[in-house]
């Protein structure tokens, strides 16, 4: 039985497996969806809240959706107290590098150091992994508009539409197939973003209270990150119903009298 | 720092402070070395081989650096071909006053972080500003801790486009400007290229060197410390050129004016 080789995250299976880092990616798989999709001008994110109970005191904006720095914003799925330390370590590898440097860290520089960290937890020091995926999205000068996901064994890559969480492989495909590079601008992003989550996420109807939507865009030499308010939330999954019932009724053959 | 045997009986003012009714050791006296070391003093008490003066004036299209190759050994001329001023990259140099040995061991720190630079391979290249802010954090928190390195520095290129020239001395305070002189040269030499600049804000590349030529030979005139064998780095957009011995024509007639010169 594999349980022998289980309990300590430093040594591999006989197999060759990581099981404290497969076991950190399934922790993953229950948690709320995230979403990445990059447009020509500007990147998407959108996540999943599951905590949506009224008696919550409304003391943070977002659930799952961080400013990293001027240039950088993230998404995290997973156990959130471990997501809580790896965004507080993100905000500070940037500040240390604004302070020495006078200018914003290269976004897949912050990504690497990060993930650096995350790789010595699965080597070095007897302690579990850290059960969170985070999906990056920023902006700098060398290579404009990036997303990044990052995951518990160190591993990160560059993408151009990715998801992370609950239901994440059927979102990809549907990415997949549905995502048309050089041809997303940041509107068609966003139904793209509606459309994909309302298919994975578990509730029946798409509500505002339930879905958190982030733009990250360029204007004038500068980043602005947006968490995008209920109205627009709302404006924008009113549309995509619209277009699903229209659908519907074109596939629907006409009633004949 | 130094450890107060009294501090449980007399505790200290302030962390590592006076203790009232005891004796203090003022940090940076050098008098009693810290155990933490082996006894060994590490502070730089006082530069040992010096560069003097280097010079930085921004043309139209680029921005300059001259300094002499000197390397005093206090009153003695003792190295005479020390490169003070060295390329960092094709966007950067970098040019030092004070102690050569700090200056030398910062260069080889930098030029570490070039190639590093290099092996991440991602398109990145160190900036003029970026070099500016990061030697300033390195200088200041050298001095917080009593230990300087005991230098000027002078950080020019062209930043984005534009040409860029900063300055940072050994307690880390940091400025740019489009003039700016270390050592004897902020003395005898800012002066003169200040009022070329106001008479040309926009000089062209030939009159930014002839200026620098005419304040070198001056600091060769009035320096003691200074020596007749120059370096000019020129940066602009097409990149970096940096220019060694070269030699200046005088005239130490003047010298037969003074009294006691035989």
């Amino acid at each position: 039985m594999a349980r022998r080789y289980d309990t300590r995250t430093t040594i591999f299976s006989p197999e060759g497996r990581l099981y404290q880092v497969e076991y950190a990616m399934e922790a993953i798989g229950h948690a709320g969806t995230c979403l990445g999709i990059l447009a020509s001008d500007g990147i998407v994110l959108a996540a999943e809240r599951r905590n949506t109970n009224k008696l919550l005191d409304e003391v943070f904006f977002s659930e799952k959706i961080y400013q990293l720095n001027a240039d950088m914003v993230c998404s995290v799925a997973g156990i959130t107290s471990d997501a809580n330390v790896l965004t507080n370590e993100l905000r500070l590898i940037s500040q240390r590098y604004l302070l020495q440097y006078g200018e914003s860290i290269p976004c897949e520089q912050l990504v690497s150091w990060l993930c650096d960290v995350k790789q010595a937890y699965t080597q070095y020091g007897g302690k579990r992994p850290f059960g969170v995926s985070l999906l990056y999205a920023g902006w700098d000068h060398q290579y404009g508009f990036q997303l990044y996901q990052s995951d518990p064994s160190g591993n990160y890559g560059g993408w151009k539409a990715t998801c992370i969480g609950n239901n994440s492989a059927a979102a990809v495909s549907m990415l997949k197939q549905e995502y048309k590079e050089g041809e997303t601008n940041l509107d068609d992003a966003l139904a793209l973003a509606i459309r994909v989550m309302s298919k994975t996420m578990d509730a029946t109807k798409l509500t505002p209270d339930k879905l958190e939507l982030a733009t990250l865009t360029r204007h004038d030499n500068k980043t602005f990150i947006k968490v995008l308010p209920v109205a627009q939330v709302k404006t924008l999954i009113a549309d995509h119903e619209k277009k699903e019932a229209a659908e519907a009724a074109k596939s629907k053959p006409p009633t004949t009298s | 720092m130094y450890a107060n045997p009294n501090s449980i009986i007399n505790p200290s003012l302030w962390p590592n402070g006076p203790a009232p009714g005891c004796f203090f050791n003022f940090p940076g006296n050098g008098v009693t070395p810290s155990t933490s070391n082996g006894g060994i003093i590490t502070r730089t008490q006082s530069p040992v081989t010096t560069g003097t003066s280097i010079l930085g004036i921004i043309f139209d299209g680029g921005v300059m650096l001259a300094g002499d190759m000197l390397g005093s050994y206090g009153s003695m001329a003792k190295f005479r071909s020390i490169e003070r001023i060295i390329k960092v990259n094709n966007s950067t140099v970098l040019g030092a006053t004070g102690d050569i040995a700090d200056f030398q061991h910062l260069q080889a720190i930098i030029e570490q972080k070039v190639i590093d630079e290099d092996c991440a391979d991602d398109g990145f290249t160190l900036k003029p500003k970026a070099l500016h802010t990061w030697l300033t954090r390195v200088l200041y928190n050298r001095r917080s801790k009593f230990d300087p390195l005991w230098n000027t520095f002078l950080v020019a290129g062209i930043e984005d486009g534009e040409p860029y020239l900063g300055c940072v001395d050994k307690i880390g305070t940091a400025f740019s400007d489009s003039k700016i002189a270390t050592g004897y040269g902020a003395h005898i030499a800012l002066p003169l290229m200040r009022e070329a600049l106001e008479k040309k804000p926009q000089m062209t590349k030939e009159e930014a060197r002839a200026l620098l030529i005419n304040c070198l030979r001056v600091l060769f005139y009035r320096d003691c410390r200074a020596l007749n064998k120059h370096q000019i780095a020129t940066i602009t957009n097409e990149g970096v050129t940096i220019e060694n011995n070269i030699q200046l024509d005088t005239n130490w007639e003047v010298a037969n004016f003074v009294v006691g010169y035989e």
